[in-house]
């Protein structure tokens, strides 16, 4: 008897711990997302919100920013009910929205934001995101309606900034009240939802805040479930567990597409996947040679075969939603081509080109698949491919490193320019290193160097005049496209899944799926 | 008995020491710098720098391997980066998701598999036990992810009978329960079946019979008690490959246990929190363990 007792609170111990800490209340209209990353802090700075994009996700529902994005990333207002940028680009003077109030009641003013936009810039406190706000110098408040921002240098992008999820305005009193430690786990803005509970790395629950400036919210509960497997989430949504669930994979679109209770949304992203070519090699500084690895793979082929059509193939170095995006010329595939081209550059059967390739594994969406076939197709114009798939935890490392320990002549890579601003994407993959010796400044790891890209570049940062703006980065995507310092691979499309009933679920074109203004 | 719980106690802070060195070697090996993975993907090198002094990896390694065993001693697993300081709350509040799922595998492979063994035992050779047999083999050869993933399909999916993710009420606890089981429950089956058979043949139960027992009481009353030392042995062996059963079962019914947690650390490159949770499963092994000898010594009179 004793024994058995023994064993029956060794059994009902952990069910009461484990059901207690799961008890929920189902009531009211209620939607349900499956995310496929966790949010695991709620804080804009001290590591922004830690994952992408789920932590932004919900970000997006707890807080507003001065400035936002609509679902095809063009800059709306928020908070700030006009901006304007000083004619030198070296500030930005914004109107802020009268009667704002913060989810504790504190009212949303201009020093509020001033606190908010002192914490962005303040580099021990926020490490992440830099080069969206180190240009942040001094701000002004005028009155409570009126914030000027100084910057250090001219910086046309800085709406883009503001504009950034990352840029969400967090309730001054709150700050006080929880601490700078305390702010992750309570956070409180002047967003439609405001938090119920939070249980970091698994759920987040969050109520329509009566009070929000643009009105209640169409749901009154909204919870985010972290569920990290994909044919897990896709099991949720088929059984109704859940009501929307992010980054289907591309395999299981068609079975969800051929249930009437569901309805799946994409938008097409902003980045461009590609192989880095390393520039330092001599045969691959060969423009002939970079040609012809292009003219050698198939992209409209990866992007309907592998990605069974939710990818699209690149016209330009940036991808068509991106601010400043031009179209410059369609990819061509010509093995023929490609082979003359390799012979003319000296390589041929006796003396055949060999590239070290690196593939990420898991890292990008179908990124092994993609570089078997890339392999493939260059063996056929007569380039020997070695693949090397490179261990998650140290593929960024193996990318960026100092040109003397640069192992790859190919790297599977792909830039995601969060802030939608195509001028901060060409900055980060093809301005030129200060020292092309030591590791990249950002992200120019095939160590590419033209200083015509570097002159546009530098125009389209600092010309007040958008025409001119528009003409320069028209321009340089025309130079590097041509330079081909990548080999062109496919833009894959984000893939969101919802329950039929469920309506304006918006999928954002930087992987964001946003919940804020859905309803049933 | 007391004895041997002093000493398996006794000896724990010395298998954890162990543990923790022969991890902080491997993962002086592992690809990949922590300190580049804390910094993000844009910091530049003087930033990698600072942060990689900040955790203090720019010390002599034995001086960090001396942190580290100091830092455990005051319970603090290190910085975690995904959870911005010690991980050990964050893991602990997730332990009882897993306790409760490996105990509630426990009892059904027990509920289940000593029942189909002695059905078997019983009627050896006659149809049940051809039946019973061949389900122990296909149980046996199914991996618990597909079984897992049949019946999220079957009952989740198709029947909306059953919830398939989460923990959220005893419903939830249901197909994560048989798909942890379902190799255990065959185990545990076939070795009831086979002890059972080799016991009937014993003189003691010659004995038994002559005095005129059913074969029924037989069975329950004097065979079962022999037969449990071995199928408690089975159990103790294979609670090690419940709990790493239960790192995959509870990715696939995102079930908020501390093996999920161990996958989502893993995708994260967040070595603290690896570490941290091989620790505690670790521990929870031990103690396993542990209760298992302790029943072992209680059921078999020629221990204690």
């Amino acid at each position: 008897m004793r024994r058995r007792q023994i064993m029956a609170m060794a059994a009902g111990f952990p069910a009461a711990m484990a059901f207690r800490a799961q008890a929920q209340s189902e009531s009211g209209a209620s939607l349900t997302y499956g995310q496929s990353t966790a949010v695991l802090t709620l804080d804009p700075v001290h590591g922004s919100f830690t994952l992408y994009p789920g932590g932004y996700e919900a970000a997006l529902c707890l807080y507003d920013g001065l400035l936002s994005f609509d679902p095809s990333m063009r800059i709306v207002p928020q908070l700030a009910s006009s901006f304007q940028m000083g004619p030198d680009l070296r500030s930005c003077t914004l109107k802020l929205r009268p009667n704002v109030r913060f989810q504790d009641g504190t009212s949303f003013d201009s020093s509020a934001a001033r606190f908010n936009l002192a914490r962005l810039a303040d580099k021990q406190r926020n490490p992440t995101n830099r080069p969206l706000w180190d240009p942040v110098g001094e701000v002004e408040t005028p009155d409570v309606e009126t914030v000027v921002i100084h910057l250090s240098r001219p910086f046309s992008q800085f709406p883009n900034s503001l504009a950034h999820a990352s840029g969400a305005m967090v309730s001054p009193a709150a700050v006080q009240k929880y601490g700078e430690a305390g702010i992750a786990k309570n956070p409180v803005g002047a967003g439609p939802y405001r938090m119920v509970r939070f249980d970091p790395g698994q759920n987040l629950e969050m109520e329509a805040f009566e009070s929000y400036w643009g009105g209640k919210a169409k749901t009154q509960r909204l919870v985010f479930k972290s569920i990290s497997e994909a044919s897990t989430r896709v099991s949720a949504l088929r059984s109704g567990a859940v009501d929307v669930v992010d980054t289907v994979p591309v395999s299981l679109v068609a079975q969800l597409k051929r249930d009437p209770t569901l309805r799946v949304v994409t938008s097409s992203s902003l980045r461009p996947m590609g192989f880095a070519i390393n520039l330092t090699r001599p045969p691959l500084a060969d423009l002939r040679v970079r040609q012809a690895l292009n003219l050698a793979v198939p992209v409209e082929t990866i992007a309907s075969k592998v990605f069974f059509g939710y990818a699209q193939a690149p016209d330009s170095p940036l991808a068509p939603d991106t601010q400043g995006y031009a179209p410059v010329s369609k990819l061509i595939y010509d093995p023929a081509k490609a082979k003359s081209l390799l012979t003319a550059a000296g390589h041929g059967p006796d003396k055949p080109l060999d590239l070290v390739m690196y593939v990420s594994s898991g890292l990008f969406p179908g990124d092994v698949s993609v570089g078997e076939v890339v392999a493939n197709e260059l063996q056929q114009v007569g380039v020997r491919v070695q693949i090397t798939k490179v261990e998650s935890g140290s593929y960024w490392d193996a990318l960026r490193q100092d040109r003397a320990n640069l192992k790859w002549d190919l790297a599977l890579f792909g830039f995601n320019p969060s802030n939608a601003s195509g001028l901060y994407q060409l900055d980060s993959l093809f301005k030129s290193n200060t020292d092309d010796g030591a590791r990249p400044d950002v992200w120019n790891i095939g160590r590419y160097r033209n200083p015509d890209v570097d002159r546009l570049l530098r125009q389209a940062e600092t010309d007040p005049e958008p025409a001119k703006v528009a003409a320069a980065m028209k321009q340089a995507q025309e130079i590097i496209w041509h330079d081909a310092p990548y080999i062109w691979l496919q833009i894959n499309d984000n893939v969101t899944a919802t329950r039929k009933q469920v309506a304006d679920v918006q999928v954002w074109p930087v992987v964001f799926t946003v919940l804020r203004d859905a309803g049933t | 008995m007391l004895g041997v719980l002093a000493y398996r106690l006794g000896m724990m802070p010395l298998i954890i020491v162990a543990v923790v060195t022969i991890l902080f070697i491997i993962f002086q090996f592992i690809p990949g710098d922590e300190a580049t993975l804390v910094a993000g993907a844009t910091a530049t090198q003087s930033e990698i720098r600072q942060v990689r002094h900040q955790l203090g990896l720019d010390r002599p390694i034995l001086v960090q391997y001396g942190v580290r065993l100091g830092e455990l001693a005051h319970a603090d697993l290190g910085y975690s980066p995904t959870f911005r300081g010690n991980p050990l709350p964050r893991i602990l509040e997730r332990v009882p998701a897993t306790l409760l799922l490996t105990a509630s595998a426990i009892t059904l492979a027990v509920v289940a598999g000593v029942p189909a063994g002695l059905f078997a035992a019983f009627f050896v050779n006659g149809w049940p036990d051809f039946a019973i047999s061949a389900a122990v083999v296909g149980l046996l050869a199914v991996p618990n992810f597909w079984l897992g993933m049949m019946l999220i399909a079957l009952f989740a999916v198709q029947l909306h009978w059953l919830p398939s993710i989460g923990l959220n009420g005893p419903l939830t606890l249901i197909m994560p329960t048989v798909a942890l089981a379902a190799r255990l429950i065959a185990l545990i089956g076939r070795i009831t079946r086979g002890v059972v058979i080799e016991e009937m043949r014993k003189d003691y139960v010659r004995t038994a019979r002559a005095k005129g027992l059913s074969d029924r009481v037989t069975l329950v009353r004097h065979v079962l008690p022999n037969a449990l030392i071995p199928i408690v042995t089975v159990i103790g062996l294979q609670t090690g490959y419940l709990l790493g059963g239960s790192v995959v079962v509870e990715r696939l019914f995102d079930w908020p246990g501390i093996g999920d947690l161990l996958l989502t650390a893993v995708g994260l490159r967040d070595y603290t929190l690896v570490q941290g949770i091989t620790i505690i499963f670790v521990v929870g092994f031990l103690l396993i363990n542990l209760a298992v000898e302790l029943l072992y010594r209680l059921i078999n009179p020629r221990l204690r």
